[in-house]
């Protein structure tokens, strides 16, 4: 319970009327896409100003106040859940385009923006932003760049990270910085501007970003291909990587394509059933797709390829990635345990086999849906529940194979989240994926940034105490 | 039975139409060209007819451009036999086409002509009526079923308040409306055996039609911009303004 006098403080900055106790908005706004934590915080703020975010981390350091910062709620990691008494400042109203600079292709957004709307006005203005993936429609700017969300394009634009040129944040001790401040080259010692992309709202937070927008792309061509086998995915990969830029290579199971099919009722792109598919992307030009269709050839002659299809006209490119695009949605039926691991490209052969075989061992009685990022060596393993077996029961259980899959990325020098951040769900996991001393150097940053650890503590690592 | 079957190149259903300034048409400059949606699903229609045993043969045809065969190919992919291009740069316009297509029924004698019942750059619906006026043949527009018996097809046609069941006798013109079918893939091994398959190219001229256009456009314009919308405080303020500014209650 948030003591009176604080809540009156809280009022008199943003207006009473932007501070929510009501259970209802509690609840939405306590948690994220992940289902294993209730939502319990003490209020939510809807501060408009980066003024208003910097008196009330003021107000919640001289209170000893945990604060949970929140986006739009779409994280897989808990990394924005508020379940134990915590206030959380939901930037929602700080949201509106602040500059924009057609010579610079950049500009500036408050962190509440919704994704979808950034990308529309980049679009208005002939002009791109790149990161894109499903829940574009509600995440935005600020929990993209507090996770450096990946995505469907990262192959060809890179993350979140890649794009961001500048940003204003409140850390943890209520010091406004205003970073990086748009430039292109700036070599002026430590780039803070980094350690808050990634840092899920342990460190600062992130108000306003400046983004860098690029030209749009052009029209795309989209291959679904059927493939016999792990390894001859990625023997696929290289085959086109080296001939063609790719602007994807996606891939996923019969398993999900099966789901995705009868859930959403898209239609099959052939009727030749394959273990696995890939999509495949890249713009639209002739020379190209003949380039495209020489190596799908080519790779049906190798036996990799059992089948495939190319999109004739853009609405067919656009249904062919609703095949891809909307797995993770559908999952949600089947309360999924979600494993987001990464490796190099190069070591994706070997690792496939490895980590297949050690699912195949210790999940005999689970359902197993493969897709993922496969052309950034990022692979989404996700475990169906049963629906008889009680969720904290599936958990735990595949709690310990994690540490297995664990063990297996340590030795491959993978990671233990590509793209989902660690938040509260893969914190165990974390020194599979980052030394003793790494994860000791991070804690001192904390504390450098947020002395009296108010911000999303026991998130990344434990709190500290 | 011969069945022949239109693939029109027209600008992609998702592509952004901008008009050019001078309004003179709409800017065609590095943007994407498909097969007309309509026309996809007589593709279709006319290779399932072909699966199930009820046709010997299905021939394409586009009138226009030279790069009108990569539509070509595309309907070659998705199971048609063979293409004909009747290869023009005027503007086209549905006589123009239709007269086209006519000289192209004389010489393969189809026993079934399955377009598309529109397409999408121009939105008139006229090619598939005019080519049965002109042709002399029965017609069976905006169908969502055909069956077709020996000498004669059963059409469902999708009319204004509900369905019409018509028999035609063959040859017949049958145009297609969406819910017919749902157009398949073209997949990459039929892209590759559709690269073998053969494209015959004629002018106008050698089919001796003369598809320069009867219609002069005097200019385009986009549709007018449409206002943004607002956000209203309280019902009060969204039903006085429905009221008294939209006027849609009273």
């Amino acid at each position: 319970m948030l003591p009176d006098q604080v809540l009156s403080q809280l009022k008199a900055i943003v207006g009473p009327q932007h501070v929510l106790l009501e259970s209802e908005d509690l609840q939405r706004f306590g948690v994220d896409r992940t289902t294993l934590w209730q939502a319990n915080p003490c209020a939510v703020v809807l501060p408009s100003a980066v003024t208003m975010v910097q008196k009330i981390i003021r107000l919640a350091n001289d209170c000893n106040l945990a604060v949970v910062p929140s986006g739009g709620r779409t994280g897989l990691s808990g990394g924005a859940v508020a379940s134990d008494g915590e206030l959380i400042i939901a930037l929602d109203r700080i949201n509106t385009v602040i500059d924009f600079n057609a010579i610079d292709r950049a500009v500036t957004v408050g962190a509440g923006m919704i994704t979808a709307d950034l990308q529309a006005f980049a679009a208005k203005h002939d002009l791109l932003y790149p990161v894109d993936f499903a829940a574009a429609g509600s995440s935005q700017i600020g929990g993209n760049i507090a996770t450096n969300a990946g995505g469907i394009n990262v192959i060809r634009y890179g993350m979140t990270r890649d794009w961001v040129i500048g940003l204003k944040v409140v850390t943890g001790a209520g010091d406004i910085l205003d970073l990086n401040q748009g430039l292109l080259k700036n070599n002026t010692g430590y780039d803070f501007r980094h350690l808050f992309i990634g840092s899920e709202g342990t460190l600062g937070l992130i108000c306003e970003a400046t983004l860098q927008l690029t030209r749009p792309q052009a029209d795309t061509t989209v291959m679904v291909l059927g493939i016999e086998t792990f390894a001859a995915i990625v023997e696929v990969l290289e085959v086109f990587k080296t001939k063609i830029e790719l602007t994807a290579f996606e891939f996923f199971s019969q398993a999900a394509l099966d789901k995705v099919i009868k859930r959403q009722g898209h239609s099959a792109p052939f009727a030749t059933q394959a273990p696995f598919y890939a999509l495949i992307e890249f713009e639209t030009r002739t020379q190209v797709t003949s380039v495209a269709l020489a190596l799908f050839e080519q790779c049906a002659a190798q036996g990799w390829v059992l089948d495939g299809v190319v999109s004739q006209s853009l609405a067919q490119t656009r249904a062919l990635w609703r095949l891809r695009e909307d797995i993770s949605e559908t999952l949600w039926h089947w309360q999924p345990y979600k494993n987001d691991i990464s490796v190099r490209v190069s070591k994706m052969s070997d690792f496939l086999a490895e980590v297949d075989q050690l699912v195949a061992a210790r999940y005999p009685d689970f359902e197993i849906v493969w897709y993922g990022h496969i052309g950034d060596g990022n692979l989404h393993l996700n475990i169906l529940k049963p629906e008889d077996l009680p969720q904290t029961e599936f958990f735990e259980r595949c709690g310990i194979v994690s540490l297995e899959i664990g063990e297996l990325l340590a030795r491959y020098g993978g990671s233990i989240s590509a793209e989902h951040g660690v938040g509260l769900l893969k914190k165990s996991l974390l020194p599979y994926s980052r030394s003793p001393v790494e994860i000791a150097l991070m804690r001192s940053i904390k504390k450098t940034f947020d002395p009296k650890s108010i911000l999303n503590p026991g998130k990344v690592f434990d709190a500290l105490v | 039975m011969k069945i022949l079957v239109t693939a029109k190149r027209v600008v992609d259903y998702n592509v952004n139409i901008r008009v050019l300034a001078d309004q003179s048409g709409v800017d065609l400059n590095n943007v994407k060209m498909s097969v007309n949606p309509f026309d996809e699903i007589a593709i279709e229609e006319a290779v399932r007819l072909k699966e199930a045993g009820k046709a010997e043969e299905v021939i394409v045809v586009s009138v226009g451009v030279s790069q009108c065969q990569e539509q070509l190919r595309t309907a070659l992919a998705l199971g048609a036999d063979r293409g004909i291009l009747v290869e023009t740069d005027e503007a086209l316009q549905p006589l123009g086409i239709a007269k086209a297509l006519k000289a192209v029924i004389d010489k393969e004698a189809p026993g079934l002509i399955i377009t598309g019942k529109q397409a999408i750059d121009g939105d008139n619906s006229q090619t598939g009526q005019m080519l049965a006026a002109l042709a002399g043949l029965a017609q069976a527009t905006f169908a969502s079923e055909i069956d077709l018996g020996e000498d004669s097809a059963t059409v469902t046609r999708e009319i204004d308040g509900g369905l019409e069941t018509i028999t035609v006798k063959l040859p017949a013109i049958v145009t297609t409306d969406l819910r017919l079918n749902e157009p398949r893939y073209a997949s990459l091994p039929n892209i590759m055996k559709a690269k073998k398959k053969p494209i015959d190219i004629f002018t106008p001229a050698d089919l001796g039609v003369d598809v320069s256009p009867r219609v002069k456009t005097l200019k385009v314009e986009p549709p007018a911009e449409r206002a943004a919308g607002i956000k209203v405080e309280s019902v009060e303020v969204l039903v006085d303004k429905l009221r008294n500014e939209a006027k849609v209650i009273s």
